[in-house]
């Protein structure tokens, strides 16, 4: 059990969270609010799955807010112009994979360190849409932009379809896939997975090409729950899912962790601001509240186990 | 090799500022600080700085095509920059550096009174005239300011919109863009003291700050109906957040039920409002705002307009009233369902 | 890939070459396209615009070494300056006594950081990444948002608008004092080469008789303690403190260090690097904006700028390595 301390720790941080808003506030609970929750939850889920590849393989990448804009942008100008969004969409992801070849190309081919990497693309790829785009909405959209024009309740089945998706193919593929196992091997130990006949630059590079396509998969469901879209979309997402990744559980060093955990966290975080607007609690402690239940549940797990390594 | 390869793109991006710089017009030299006007015999076009308080901002970046146009009337050089999220300490740093650039007047929107003024006070040490807009510095540090409309005329307006709209009593909830903005700050104390004044049966349950995303306001104004079935109006005082309000609204199913106000941009405000989603839009017309300001700025910095002049007139724009060092815009403007296709900005 | 950067001979020197060499192409073309670019004034209000940037990416330069990061500064300076505001005006302290009081402030909040690094064993990077949010989040429920301090007395705004003899502002020799007994105490004492060994290997720098938590701890309390003294200049120079103060400082600030040559992981770098880095992207900046360019392109080539330092590092690592190999090749073909 004390391999999956943090995993737990984490979904009974959630349990004690949700328990108390039980409690206090059942209104949480209702279908609407759920539903709310949870398909704001599931692009930061995604995006999420592709950040534990590239934390598992010892990398980071903290360009995907900057992504995701440009990615929701281009989905946005390209419905606008009439494109169906049986184009719109995979156009979106193709964008990504694109931006997240760039940085694992830095990093696998020219061995760059990623965090160094993906901070200059963060800033260049955000201003570049700032400069471009000058903070306006891209509005007008057709109707069939706003839930793939199947209306809000299909629409936000289809978002919590292709997350829960997402998420079982990527816990069957890092589980039950060689390919998958790789990741682990390279993250555990890049010479050792080098001498067992993987090459490490490859496993790398394609870590940063999935979650950058899962990031323009992120940014479409997103951008179809509305009607617009801002520019501004995805300002501190890279927080968000890397601060749910690690909550969850992986292992910055790389080569350990699961997607369970990924879930727990990203759950854990996604229930924060809302429930604080249930429990009544002044919006300036959202912040405080937020960095102390990071901290409190990455060293609760940490506070059990150091006494044995 | 790989090494010259990899310094490609530092000289190439270099290049590219280079040729993107004028090549350096007789009269920019480095030479003397261009404090005044007109040193020569060749009168040399009045250099405006436009200072926003954040660039990337729909309201900014319709207030500077109000300011292009009147440069172009007027045959001055804009410039236009400003900090990419609105932060004091970086607009301090922009104006210092065009202090030291030499520009003749500074048109700047203070994202904080106190902080700026240090910076604008030295401008003026050093000869540059200052106009504020959108949110006034401290009176020391600028001549005049172009008021588009004071914090209690926001509020009052706001207000009394929300107490229209609730035939005088329920709950209403506010959407910010941060607890730290000062011109928000402003006006929450303003819709509160005219709250509290004259409309004891309005109740404000809930303020959220949504960082001016849309996407944000859509969540915490979700999480507001949901928490509080008995708010009947949200009040979305930060341009992104009245269409994140909006759709927030419409996605529940109350449309009608909940009203919808806010400060915001027609433009991005039109789908909601002809829905019947939003109620009404309250703001100036910011392209005015621009516009005047840089008539303003350019009849200081040209000695025709003067400490103590009751009324400046801004070209085609027609004359306004200056009451005190506030020259006033007008009162602010009220977009319905009636006239909001009338707008584009 | 991790072997390429921290492993081989220290060859730091070579990236304050690329650098330096960036700041002269910075300087010959702004000198052309920016009006007043290539004064003295100029170069002094760069210094001086630069200061809680330089105060905060000068301290992270050996937690850098030590292969940790600290992105709490920004937040941590949010917090600093509003106690700051709170202890001279709501608890009525005389500034020096509230600014003494700032500095140990920073102090604690460094330990914070540095007793769940060093106690709980949690990786730098979860730690900060939390107490980024802690500390802000902190400065803004003491002030709700809304408390903005002003008003200070002129001795203190003294210290960030001032000037002393011939143009040079106030802060530049808080600035210089700090940046020199930081390159003395990293490059010139046992306790900066017992950094880079924990750098390099922090078990085999316990083996070798370091006491690695000790100067692990140290290392963050003082980041704490500059980001302390950066609020205090920061609180001066624009002569108010609120909760925003200082976001997305640490960005900056680790961009300056990294641009320097100091490795991500640890290990090898150098203060001197950083002090470049920090001179180059103030340059850029400050050039562009007297070019009349708009503030966008500076975020664009500072991206650009750290991509291509980091290539430039590699690239000419590969190089000599290359050339290594074949001249002990060549070495070799003969006496065995």
């Amino acid at each position: 059990m004390k391999r999956f301390g943090r995993e737990l720790s984490v979904t009974a941080s959630l349990l004690v969270l949700l328990a108390v808003l039980a409690v206090t506030a059942p209104a949480f609970f209702g279908k609407q609010q759920l539903l709310a929750t949870l398909t704001a939850a599931a692009p930061v889920l995604v995006v999420a799955c592709g950040m534990t590849l590239v934390i598992l393989v010892r990398q980071i990448d903290i360009s995907v807010g900057s992504q995701f804009a440009v990615c929701s942008i281009i989905a946005g100008l390209m419905a606008r112009a009439g494109y169906p969004m049986v184009l719109v969409v995979p156009a979106s992801i193709a964008t990504g994979a694109l931006l997240g070849a760039f940085n694992g190309w830095l990093v696998a081919a020219l061995g760059l360190p990623s965090i160094v990497v993906t901070l200059a693309t963060f800033v260049s790829w955000r201003e570049t849409l700032r400069w471009v785009r000058e903070g306006e909405f891209v509005k007008d959209l057709p109707d069939r932009f706003q839930w793939l024009g199947m209306g809000q309740s299909a629409g936000q089945g289809v978002i919590l379809a292709v997350a829960a998706l997402v998420f079982a193919l990527l816990v069957y593929g890092l589980g039950w896939i060689a390919l998958g196992r790789r990741v682990y091997a390279v993250g555990s130990d890049r010479e050792a997975a080098r001498l067992a006949g993987i090459r490490p630059g490859r496993v790398t590079w394609g870590a940063f090409v999935v979650l950058g396509a899962l990031v323009g998969l992120a940014a479409v469901l997103n951008a179809i729950r509305f009607a617009d879209v801002d520019p501004k979309t995805g300002t501190g997402l890279e927080m968000q899912v890397i601060a749910g990744v690690v909550v969850g559980g992986v292992a910055v060093s790389g080569g350990r962790g699961t997607l369970w955990g990924v879930l727990a966290g990203v759950l854990l975080l996604a229930c924060i601001s809302p429930a604080l607007v249930f429990l009544k609690l002044p919006p300036q402690w959202e912040k405080a509240i937020q960095g102390g239940i990071i901290l409190v549940a990455v060293a609760a797990d940490r506070g059990g186990r150091s006494r044995l390594s | 090799m790989k090494r010259l390869l990899s310094l490609g793109p530092v000289l190439l991006s270099l290049a590219v500022v280079l040729s993107g710089c004028k090549p350096s017009a007789p009269d920019s030299g480095s030479t003397a600080p261009a404090a005044g006007s007109t040193s020569g015999g060749v009168p040399k076009p009045l250099t405006v700085a436009f200072l926003p308080k954040s660039k990337g901002n729909a309201y900014f970046i319709a207030a500077r095509q109000g300011a292009e146009q009147a440069a172009k009337e007027l045959g001055i050089k804009l410039l236009f920059d400003g900090p990419t999220e609105p932060d004091p300490a970086k607009q301090n740093e922009i104006v210092e550096t065009w202090i030291t650039r030499g520009v003749d007047v500074i048109a700047a929107a203070c994202e904080n009174r106190e902080g700026i003024s240090t910076a604008l006070r030295k401008a003026q040490a050093h000869g540059i005239k200052v106009v504020t807009f959108d949110a006034d510095a401290l009176p020391e540090a600028r001549s005049f300011f172009v008021n588009q409309a004071t914090p209690e005329g926001i509020g009052n307006a706001l207000t009394d919109e929300a107490a229209r709209l609730l035939q005088g009593s329920g709950e209403y909830a506010i959407i910010t863009a941060s607890l730290t903005a000062g011109n928000m700050i402003e006006w929450q104390k303003a819709i509160e003291k005219r709250n509290a004044e004259k409309y004891p049966n309005l109740k404000r349950v809930a303020l959220r700050p949504c960082d001016d995303l849309k996407d944000k306001a859509f969540a915490e104004a979700t999480a507001i109906l949901n928490a509080n079935p008995n708010v009947k109006l949200l009040m979305a005082i930060c341009s992104p957040a009245v269409p994140g309000a909006a759709e927030a609204v419409k996605q529940a199913g109350r449309v009608g039920q909940v009203k919808v106000i806010g400060l915001g941009l027609p433009n991005e405000n039109k789908r909601y409002v002809k829905e019947g989603v939003t109620d009404t839009v309250i703001l100036w017309r910011v392209v005015d705002l621009g516009r005047l300001t840089i008539h303003v700025a350019a009849a200081l910095a040209r000695g025709e307009l003067k400490p103590g002049a009751t009324e400046v007139t801004a070209g085609a724009l027609g004359t306004f009233k200056i009451s005190g060092d506030n020259v006033l815009l007008g009162e602010p403007f009220k977009f319905t369902k009636d006239n909001i296709d009338q707008f584009d900005f | 890939m991790s072997t390429a950067i921290s492993v081989g001979k220290p060859s730091w020197w070579r990236s304050e070459f690329f650098l330096v060499g960036v700041l002269l192409l910075e300087i010959a073309i702004f000198s052309r396209t920016g009006s007043n670019f290539a004064t003295a004034i100029n170069a002094l209000e760069i210094v001086r615009l630069s200061a809680e940037i330089g105060l905060l990416a000068v301290w992270m330069t050996p937690v850098v070494l030590t292969g940790g990061i600290d992105l709490s500064v920004g937040s941590l300076l949010g917090l600093c300056a509003v106690c700051f505001g709170k202890l001279w005006r709501d608890a009525g302290l005389p500034w020096p006594v509230a600014a003494a009081a700032t500095l140990v402030l920073g102090a604690l909040g460094g330990g914070l950081n540095a007793m769940l690094i060093t106690r709980l064993r949690l990786p730098p990077l979860i730690v900060t990444l939390g107490s980024l949010s802690l500390f802000r989040g902190l400065a803004e429920a003491i002030t709700r948002g809304v408390d903005n301090f002003t008003g200070f007395p002129s001795g203190f705004l003294d210290w960030g608008q001032g000037y002393l003899v011939g143009g040079i502002p106030a802060q530049a020799p808080v600035w210089i004092a700090v940046a020199a007994g930081v390159i003395v105490l990293v490059h010139y004492t046992v306790f900066g080469r017992a950094l880079r060994a924990i750098g390099h290997s922090p078990e085999g720098a316990r083996y070798a008789g370091i006491a690695v938590n000790r100067c692990v701890a140290w290392v963050y309390v003082l980041s704490g303690t500059a980001a302390g003294l950066a609020a205090l200049v920061y609180v001066a120079r624009v002569g108010q403190a609120k909760a925003d103060a200082g976001t997305g400082y640490e960005l900056l600030a680790i961009t300056a260090v990294v641009l320097g040559g100091t490795s991500i992981f640890g290990g090898t770098g150098s203060v001197w690097g950083t002090l470049l880095g920090v001179a180059s992207l103030a340059v850029l900046r400050n050039g562009l904006q007297l070019s009349d360019q708009p503030g966008e392109l500076a975020g664009i080539l500072t991206g650009v700028l750290l991509l291509g330092a980091l290539s430039a590092e590699v690239g000419f690592k590969k190089f000599s390595a290359r050339r290594r190999a074949s001249v002990t090749l060549a070495s070799s073909n003969s006496p065995s």
